[in-house]
């Protein structure tokens, strides 16, 4: 330990890089994800975006929720970066409590428990939470998506699913222009700071004050952005109908360099499956519906509870 | 030599602005000679070069007259397509002309514009990486690389689209010394590959003067000189006067000559090499005269 310590220079061997940046956060420079096609993993993300809307059993949607987090460990995400998106998983569930506490409407079904000083109801806020997990699950399928997927392969994946190039091509502007805009919001903020202005001593109106003043800066910004980037496909040769020299097919270059494969084609396959046949057991028979919930059965019972 | 260029009589004026940006300019420009372009801030060298990439006035409101020719046909009849595979233009600001997610992606965009097969767009794509040392960097946001990186990447889109002339509008007024250094290794290739017509808009005239075969000096929406490279800078006072500096050894030779060591009528050096010649002469005749 101390001979390395102190050899200095070759001490250190080189960093390489484990993570790539993208416009949300970072997907890994590798991972075991990267052999399914964009598409594979486009629909992947639908699953796991739209399942939960049939589940309302919060116990499988925890479950779904740490089936997404399998993944994204298998699929090397940091799982430290999760950590950023706790403010939104507590101030969601914060709000959503909060208005079931202070309105949890009028039902002459509802059992009032008092709790200290105030009265709750007991179905309304059990509903909340089924709705809550449901809700994170859905999120955790989104921050799968994009802690694995780039911008390239949300493109590639639609113009794979053939939408017109004009449609992928919009969509991935308009992330760039979010990212330009994000950056432009960075510049003007260290150019404040710059000159001396600390915003963590403002109280919080001010602030609110200030960011509405930064956007006279973005805006003008934003505009000649605007100009920029039409002149860039200008000079490409770029036109909006999407008509290419010579007045033959668009050649698609990146996506050229994937291919579906059998493994995709199983994935996308059981996903299918599996949705449909969620979809139907729920519709027809209601097997996730809520009463069905052990936690909800439980605590029925513990709090005597009838129905 | 055929003319690759022909700019008559061209007047333009931006929609909302008072005074015309350009003013009555004739121009021919003969197809692989390199044109280096000088100029103070706001005389119209930009408006130039986007008129003669057809931006000016396919892209922008505003007044034109005259017309601009490139390769006998009127840019103001030519489409994007076209006018793209035959005029390529890097701006300034390099940020300001991505427009994808990757630098692969960025590179390839222009090329699939063109209407070219997979074969050729990965064969122009490695090319263009290659000549411009980018190769490395396909692979990231365009975003991602350093002021230097991404001036070679915008070089690289325009070159991989290969059309016969290229215009830089101060492609290294971003870039650490180094990194400007680069960017004139790219273009002194391509000139002596010869294969292309070179326009570069730069202040730094020390770098621009041994590649261009003539400069042409832009005042107030107009030429106000133009010439071949050497004599161009014989009157220093007139560059000076029109906020253009003359490179330094040509200074100090000026006031070799003003201080009556350097005979009149000796061609002023324009490059270190030549500067150090010239005073190398000077003290051997001085030694000689001791
Ligand atoms: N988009 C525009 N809209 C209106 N006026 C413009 C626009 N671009 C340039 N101008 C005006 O046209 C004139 C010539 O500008 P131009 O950009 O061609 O000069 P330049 O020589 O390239 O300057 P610089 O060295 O600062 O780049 C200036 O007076 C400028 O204000
Ligand atoms: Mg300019």
């Amino acid at each position: 330990m101390i001979a390395t310590a102190t050899t200095g220079v070759n001490a250190a061997p080189a960093r390489v890089p484990k993570a790539r940046k993208t416009l949300l956060g970072h997907v890994p420079i590798e991972s075991p994800l990267y052999q399914f096609h964009p598409v594979t993993r486009l629909i992947m993300f639908i699953f796991f975006g739209v399942i939960p809307l049939f589940i309302y059993l919060p116990e499988v949607n925890f479950l779904l929720l740490w089936v997404n987090m399998g993944i994204m460990r298998w699929g090397r995400v940091n799982i430290n970066e999760l950590r950023k998106y706790m403010p939104v998983i507590f101030t969601v569930a914060f709000f959503m409590f909060i208005v079931v506490v202070l309105a949890p409407g009028e039902d002459p079904s509802y059992t009032p428990l008092d709790v200290g000083p105030i009265t709750i109801y007991y179905q309304p806020v059990f509903f909340a939470f089924a709705a809550y997990w449901r809700l994170i699950a859905m999120l955790f399928g989104t921050i799968l998506y994009f802690s694995t997927n780039r911008e390239r392969d949300m493109l590639v994946a639609m113009r794979s699913l053939r939408l017109p190039f004009i449609a992928s091509y919009v969509v991935g502007l308009s992330i760039r222009s979010a990212g330009m805009f994000l950056e432009d919001f960075r510049t003007i903020r260290e150019a404040e700071q710059a000159r001396g202005l600390d915003t963590k001593a403002m109280r919080l109106r001010d602030q609110v004050k200030l960011y509405m003043m930064y956007l006279v800066p973005l805006f003008s910004i934003a505009l000649r952005r605007a100009d920029e980037i039409s002149n860039a496909l200008f000079a490409r040769g770029y036109t909006l109908t999407g008509r290419v020299g010579g007045g033959g097919k668009r050649a698609d270059y990146i996506r050229a360099q994937y291919k579906l494969r059998t493994r995709d084609w199983v994935l996308i396959v059981s996903m299918g499956l599996i949705f449909v046949a969620t979809a139907i057991v729920q519709m027809r028979f209601g097997v996730f519906s809520i009463e069905y919930s052990p936690l909800n059965i439980y605590l029925k019972q513990l709090l005597g509870i009838p129905g | 030599m055929s003319i690759a260029i022909r700019i008559k009589d061209l007047e333009w004026k931006y929609e909302n602005t008072t005074e015309f940006a350009l003013r009555g300019v004739n121009l021919e420009i003969e197809e692989g000679s390199f044109l280096g372009i000088v100029g103070a801030n706001e005389h119209g060298k930009t408006s130039l070069v986007m008129a003669i990439n057809g931006l000016i006035p396919q892209s922008y409101n505003g007044i034109y007259r005259g017309d601009v020719q490139v390769f006998g046909k009127s840019v103001r009849e030519t489409d994007a397509v076209e006018l793209a595979s035959q005029v390529g233009l890097v701006f300034a600001d390099p940020e300001a002309q991505f427009t994808a997610m990757t630098v692969e992606e960025e590179l390839v965009f222009g090329l699939e514009n063109l209407g070219l097969g997979l074969a050729e767009i990965r064969e122009r794509l490695e090319w263009a990486a290659e000549v411009t040392m980018i190769s490395e960097l396909l692979d990231k946001s365009p975003y991602d690389v350093s002021g230097g990186q991404k001036q070679r990447v915008a070089i690289a889109c325009v070159l991989a689209m290969n059309p016969p002339i290229i215009i830089m509008d101060e492609p290294t007024s971003m870039i650490d010394p180094l990194g400007k250094g680069l960017i004139f290794d790219i273009l002194r290739k391509l000139k002596e590959a010869g294969d292309h017509t070179l326009i570069v808009i730069e202040h730094n005239v020390e770098r621009l003067v041994p590649l261009a075969d003539q400069m042409l000096l832009m005042w107030q929406g107009n030429i106000a000189k133009l010439a071949p490279t050497r004599q161009f800078f014989e009157d220093p006072s007139f560059l000076i006067e029109r906020g253009v500096l003359t490179p330094e050894v040509s200074e100090f030779a000026e006031w070799l000559r003003l201080e009556g060591y350097l005979e009149e009528g000796t061609p002023l050096p324009l490059n270190l090499e030549d500067g150090v010649e010239i005073t190398r002469q000077v003290l051997e005749a001085r030694r000689a005269r001791a």
